[in-house]
C-alpha cells in the first residue's frame, strides 16, 4: 500500500524542507492527494520513486513559493536519537548535536531550490543522478547547488565555532 | 588557484570526485591556506551533522488520515483541491460567519437582535439630524450677530467722524 510504503519518506522531506511538523503534515496529506489523483497519469515505464520524488519535491517549492513559509521558524530541535558516541567523549557528542541543532536551524537561510538539493543529498542520501532526474537539472547544476548549500552551512558553523574559541 | 576556484571543488573533494592531479593542487592549496582548510573542516561536521539528522515517525492521527484518501475520494462529492488542510481555517471562519448570520436572520432572538440594533441606528440618525439642526441655527444667529456688530460699528466710525469735524 502506498501509505506503508512512501508516508514516513513524503513526511520526512516535508519535514526537513519546511521545518515544522504541522506544516509538514499538511503537506503530505497534499501530496497524497495529489498522488491519488495523478496516479492515472503515471507512466509505467518511469521509476515510481523517482516519480514520487519529483512530485513531492514540486508542490513543496510551490508551496513555499506561494506562501512563503520561512515566516514561520523551524520547529526546535529535538533530536529523537540522543546517542552517545561510545568511541567519542561526550565532549565530542555535545559538539554533534549543537552542529546538527545549528545546521537544522541554517536549513531555512539556503533558497528553496538549494535547500531542496541538499536535504536530498546529504540527508536522505540519494545520487546525483537521482536529483538531477527528479528535478529535470544537469548533472552539473545540481553538483554545483549542493555545494553551493554545504559551502553557505560551512560558513555559518565555521562563524559559530570561530566565536566560541 | 585561487579561494573561490577552491570552493567550487570543496565537495568534490570530499566526495572523492576529483581526478588525481586536480585532487593534489587542491590539496596542497589546502596545506598552505588555513581559510580553506577551516572551511573544509567546516564543510566535513556539516555533512556529518546533516546525514545524523534522524527520521522523525508520523502521529497515527496523521497516518489514519493518509489512509482514509482513497476512501474519501471512492464517495467524494467535493473537488479534490477543497480537501486541501491549508483551506481549513477559511472553512471555520466562513461556517463562523454563516452560523451567525443564520442566527440573525432566523432566531426569534436574533430578530429582536435585529430590531435593537435597528432601533439603535435611528436613534443615532435622529440625534446627528437634530446637532445638524442645531448647527445651522447657531449659524444663523452668528450671521444676526455679525450684521448688529458691523452696524454698531459704523454708527461709532461715523460719531467719531461728527466729533472731529
Amino acid at each position: 500500500m502506498l501509505v506503508n510504503a512512501y508516508s514516513r519518506k513524503v513526511f520526512n522531506m516535508a519535514y526537513q524542507f519546511s521545518g515544522s511538523a504541522q506544516e509538514a503534515e499538511d503537506m503530505t496529506q497534499e501530496i497524497f492527494l495529489k498522488l491519488y489523483s495523478s496516479l492515472r497519469k503515471y507512466d509505467f515505464a518511469r521509476n515510481f520513486t523517482a516519480w514520487l520524488l519529483t512530485l513531492t519535491k514540486n508542490h513543496l517549492i510551490d508551496e513555499y513559493r506561494r506562501t512563503k513559509w520561512e515566516k514561520t521558524r523551524r520547529d526546535e530541535f529535538n533530536d529523537q536519537v540522543i546517542a552517545q558516541d561510545a568511541f567519542s567523549g561526550p565532549e565530542r557528542s555535545l559538539v554533534r548535536e549543537e552542529n546538527k541543532k545549528l545546521v537544522w536551524e541554517s536549513l531555512d537561510r539556503l533558497s528553496p531550490e538549494i535547500r531542496m538539493a541538499v536535504i536530498l543529498r546529504d540527508i536522505q542520501g540519494r545520487t546525483y543522478e537521482e536529483i538531477a532526474e527528479s528535478q529535470s537539472l544537469p548533472l552539473g547544476t545540481v553538483k554545483s547547488r549542493v555545494n553551493r548549500g554545504r559551502l553557505q552551512l560551512a560558513r555559518i558553523l565555521k562563524d559559530r565555532q570561530g566565536e566560541l574559541t | 588557484m585561487n579561494d573561490a576556484h577552491m570552493e567550487e571543488l570543496l565537495s568534490a573533494y570530499l566526495e572523492g570526485g576529483l581526478d588525481e592531479s586536480r585532487a593534489a593542487d587542491v590539496g596542497r592549496h589546502l596545506a598552505s591556506c588555513p581559510d580553506c582548510s577551516l572551511l573544509l573542516e567546516a564543510m566535513k561536521d556539516v555533512r556529518e551533522a546533516l546525514g545524523a539528522l534522524p527520521e522523525v515517525d508520523l502521529s497515527p492521527a496523521l497516518l489514519r488520515k493518509l489512509y482514509a484518501i482513497p476512501e474519501k475520494r471512492r464517495f467524494r462529492l467535493v473537488p479534490d483541491f477543497l480537501l486541501r488542510p491549508s483551506l481549513q481555517p477559511v472553512f471555520a471562519g466562513a461556517t463562523g460567519l454563516l452560523i451567525f448570520v443564520s442566527f440573525l436572520a432566523f432566531s426569534p432572538g436574533g430578530r429582536t437582535f435585529q430590531k435593537s440594533v435597528n432601533r439603535q441606528l435611528h436613534i443615532g440618525y435622529s440625534k446627528v439630524e437634530r446637532l445638524y439642526a442645531k448647527a445651522g441655527s447657531l449659524t444663523d444667529e452668528m450671521g444676526s450677530y455679525k450684521e448688529t456688530i458691523l452696524g454698531s460699528l459704523k454708527n461709532v466710525k461715523l460719531l467719531k467722524k461728527d466729533g472731529e469735524q
